[in-house]
């Protein structure tokens, strides 16, 4: 509003009052700054030590000035921010590093919060207009994020509502069911809990996908998520409407054809219980009492999975199984298992007779529709490609390559990694020589079924070519792969083959990891880069899952440090030096970009860095283009980037995030967050260095 | 209809620019401002104000100071002085109230309400 608007005839005093504040605040904002720059400066003096009673009083007085009128302004929350930070250093007691951290904390939220809208107390117009859209809830804290995505979320068609944490999640949820959650991983405090949480929901009745935001040094938690059955992962950062993108891009890809279950048992009353439980998730179930109508059945209702009791008097399920398998037309649909007996021997014998998943009497409601839901929602995503690999059930080559360019395109679009794993069965045709081809399909057909195990729905996972499987991992990085191909072959090198003559024998994989755009930027390339890590692999011995660019010995002729921090801002290198350092990382400080490039670059790099952190705003080369540089002379690949970029622009670290940052922060950042986040960074799996 | 008049000493110059703003508009005072108490020991004497806003915390003479300095003038020593201070120190209200102000608004203040608030403590009709 302007000053002219504001005198109009009909303006009330209150609204010109409100409109010169808003005005006075504009044009002295510098001040606050200032203000708030004495807080921080204060802060960095105690973090080293050397706080003089001087200037501990003058943070307290600024720190006053400020607590006295923010609200006045509108910004109620920072007038509480800064008396909390004025009582701080008004304290008595002397202040040590410790509270320096917290101090700096409170200052960077200080920051923050006159970054948002001020509130203005006397105009409060929020009747939100009744939306008939998809519900999306989101649970997260980061008020920006939330804004953000409620303010564009009704033009999307979405409804959105927001909990903090996971008891008001839950609550929101049994008061209306969202068509999608998007989960801020890291306000959730307890991890098991809120793994229970995404479980609960992906395999609820009917499920609820979770998109789950989460920081990019997370590992293990990505892989647990995945597991979980938690979809999309969403670097912090990804700008809001990307994250909306993502959002539609998961409601788009709900399925609208009912499921059709086939179940085969000689109880009648089992057959009903199936049809209670399984009918409330949409799927629908035909029941066939005698095992010799089964085929007919088969035939006529062409089901989409198929549920047999293992112990039926005229043919066994095994039996039926094994029939079922030995048809090329039906060799790939799911068979689920219902048995009373839980002993090995029988558990190996349903897997040998090939089948895909079994569930112990007496029946639990909730284990048993998680288990076929799960099997449905996986035989879709074949059956919408109608091209398996006979032999595994598994997409063929040419449908996982189209849905390999697929995610690589969505990873594209959305700045995402995207990371391509091949895994390779050692010395198959050995394998087949020795113990004949049935025993050599066997080991192919188990592999596939722990891959159907392993990989979710937002995993590809396909029969690549004879003994090798790929597998394409959205929004995982090379880390992140490496760490869940292990796991595969870990389960296949557990396992116990038996051939036609009864002799027992055990067989070892490999596997080779590229991560886009690190490793290349098409299918081709990815593939010839994980093709490389596998024949790596595998010549470093068996189980061996090498990530794409792996070296093996590499020689230190250069400086090793754990973090290069890369700023010309002094103070706040100092801080963050000191903070490093306390916590026992080796680091070295340069401030110039070509200073960097020439020092981590070329034939000789005189400094090799496990993490660079790297700022925007440089004197000789901007951070971009240092970055820039690293990628081009493939430094990104086996240093980690932590881009410092502005907090205003998006383009900015989409820019970073493309040429392989492998996180950023903006500035004002708080220190003890950059300090996890480079934790994190670094302890992180990495076979690159 | 004669407005009331007021002095803000204040050396805050956004705050004071908004404490006039809300004192003039909303509630029809005539303002003058100054940054110092030295300042506003000068303005009060020669322009006799119905009332001085004075803020606490002032760089050189604060605002206890210039409230004793004005108390000590014959020409100032009559009108009422309301404090301006942060509200996280009650201990503090007590003993501005001893030194004898005529009342304390804390800050940060309401821009709406400031003026009916001067009215109440000052225990005049709006």
């Amino acid at each position: 509003m302007t000053l002219a608007d504001s005198q109009g005839e009909e303006t009330r005093p209150q609204d010109q009052v409100l409109a010169l504040v808003a005005q006075i605040w504009e044009q002295g904002k510098d001040k606050i700054v200032a203000r708030i720059d004495t807080l921080d400066q204060a802060t960095i003096e105690l973090l080293g030590g050397r706080l003089e009673a001087g200037m501990r009083r003058e943070a307290e007085r600024e720190a006053h000035k400020l607590a006295g009128s923010l609200t006045t302004f509108g910004f109620p929350e920072g007038s509480r921010l800064a008396r909390d930070i004025e009582q701080s250093f008004q304290a008595d007691s002397p202040l040590g590093p410790r509270d320096a951290l917290h101090l700096s904390e409170k200052v960077v939220t200080l920051r923050q919060a006159l970054e948002r809208e001020a509130t203005q107390p006397a105009s409060q117009p929020s009747s939100r207009p009744p939306s008939t859209g998809s519900r999306l809830l989101i649970i997260d804290d980061d008020r920006e994020v939330i804004d953000r995505l409620s303010a564009d979320a009704p033009a999307k068609g979405l409804d959105t509502e927001f909990a903090s944490n996971l008891a008001a999640a839950r609550e929101a949820i049994s008061r209306q069911r969202p068509a999608v959650v998007l989960l801020n991983l890291s306000i959730l405090g307890a991890k098991a809990e809120c793994l229970a949480f995404i479980e609960e929901l992906a395999r609820g009745n009917p499920p609820i996908p979770v998109l789950v935001r989460t920081p990019m040094d997370a590992t293990l938690d990505r892989v647990q998520v995945a597991k979980a059955g938690g979809r999309g992962f969403l670097p912090h950062g990804l700008p809001p409407p990307l994250l909306l993108d993502a959002v539609c891009g998961v409601l788009g890809q709900k399925e609208t054809l009912p499921a059709k279950v086939l179940a085969v048992d000689d109880d009648p009353q089992i057959l009903d219980l199936l049809k209670g439980l399984l009918d409330p998730s949409g799927a629908r179930i035909m029941g066939v009492s005698h095992p010799l109508e089964f085929w007919n059945a088969l035939e006529d209702y062409a089901p989409d999975l198929v549920i047999l009791d293992v112990d039926m008097p005229e043919a066994s399920g095994i039996e039926l199984c094994r029939a079922i398998r030995s048809d090329p037309r039906w060799s790939g649909l799911p068979v689920v298992f219902l048995t009373s007996q839980r002993d090995p021997e029988t558990i190996h014998q349903l897997f040998l007779a090939g089948a895909d998943d079994y569930v112990s009497k007496p029946l639990v409601g909730d284990e048993m529709v998680t288990r076929v839901l799960n099997r449905l929602e996986r035989t879709r995503l074949l059956r919408s490609s109608g091209e398996t690999d006979a032999l595994t059930g598994l997409s063929n080559r040419q449908q996982s390559a189209r849905s390999l360019d697929q995610l690589l395109g969505l990873a594209q679009l959305h700045s995402q990694s995207f990371c391509l794993g091949i895994v390779d069965v050692d010395s198959l045709a050995e394998i087949n020589q020795i113990h004949g081809y049935p025993a050599g399909d066997k080991v192919l057909r188990r592999l596939a079924q722990f891959l159907h195990g392993v990989f979710r729905s937002e995993d590809v996972t396909g029969r690549w070519d004879g003994p090798q499987f790929v597998i394409g991992m959205y929004g995982m990085t090379k880390a992140d792969g490496v760490e869940r191909l292990s796991q595969l072959l870990e389960s296949m090198w557990w396992e116990v083959f038996t051939n036609a003559g009864g002799f027992k024998f055990q067989v070892s994989c490999g596997a080779g990891v590229a991560e886009y755009p690190a490793n290349g930027t098409d299918l081709t390339a990815l593939s010839q880069s994980a093709h490389q890590a596998l024949m790596q692999a595998k010549s470093q011995g068996p189980h061996r899952v090498l990530p794409a660019g792996w070296l093996p010995g590499q020689e230190a002729l250069s400086q090793k440090v754990d973090v290069l921090l890369v700023d010309d801002d002094e103070t706040l290198s100092s801080l963050l030096l000191h903070a490093l350092e306390n916590r026992g990382y080796t680091t070295r400080w340069l401030q110039d970009g070509l200073e960097t490039v020439e020092a981590l670059g070329g034939a000789n790099p005189t400094i090799r860095a496990s993490l660079v952190l790297l700022d925007v705003d440089l004197p000789g080369l901007d951070g971009i283009g240092v970055l820039r540089r690293m990628a081009r002379e493939g430094i990104v690949g086996q240093t980690r980037v932590i881009m410092v970029t502005r907090r205003t622009s998006e383009e900015e670290v989409l820019t970073c995030l493309e040429l392989g940052a492998f996180d950023h922060i903006s500035k004002p950042f708080s220190v003890p967050v950059l300090l996890q986040r480079i934790k994190g960074a670094l302890r992180m799996p990495k076979g690159d260095v | 209809m004669t407005h009331k008049r007021v002095l803000i000493i204040d050396d805050e110059d956004d705050l004071r620019e908004v404490a006039r703003i809300c004192l003039e508009l909303v509630g029809g005072w005539e303002v003058s401002t100054c940054g110092s108490g030295s300042e506003g020991l000068v303005i009060a004497r020669d322009q006799q104000p119905d009332a001085i806003l004075l803020d606490v915390m002032m760089p050189d003479m604060d605002g206890p100071a210039t409230f004793k300095e004005l108390q000590r003038g014959e020409a100032t020593k009559n009108i009422p002085v309301i404090l301006l201070t942060g509200k996280e120190r009650p201990a503090d209200h007590a003993n501005f109230n001893e030194l004898g102000v005529h009342g304390v608004i804390t800050k940060p203040f309401d821009p709406l309400t400031l003026s009916s608030d001067l009215f109440k403590v000052l225990g005049w009709p709006p």
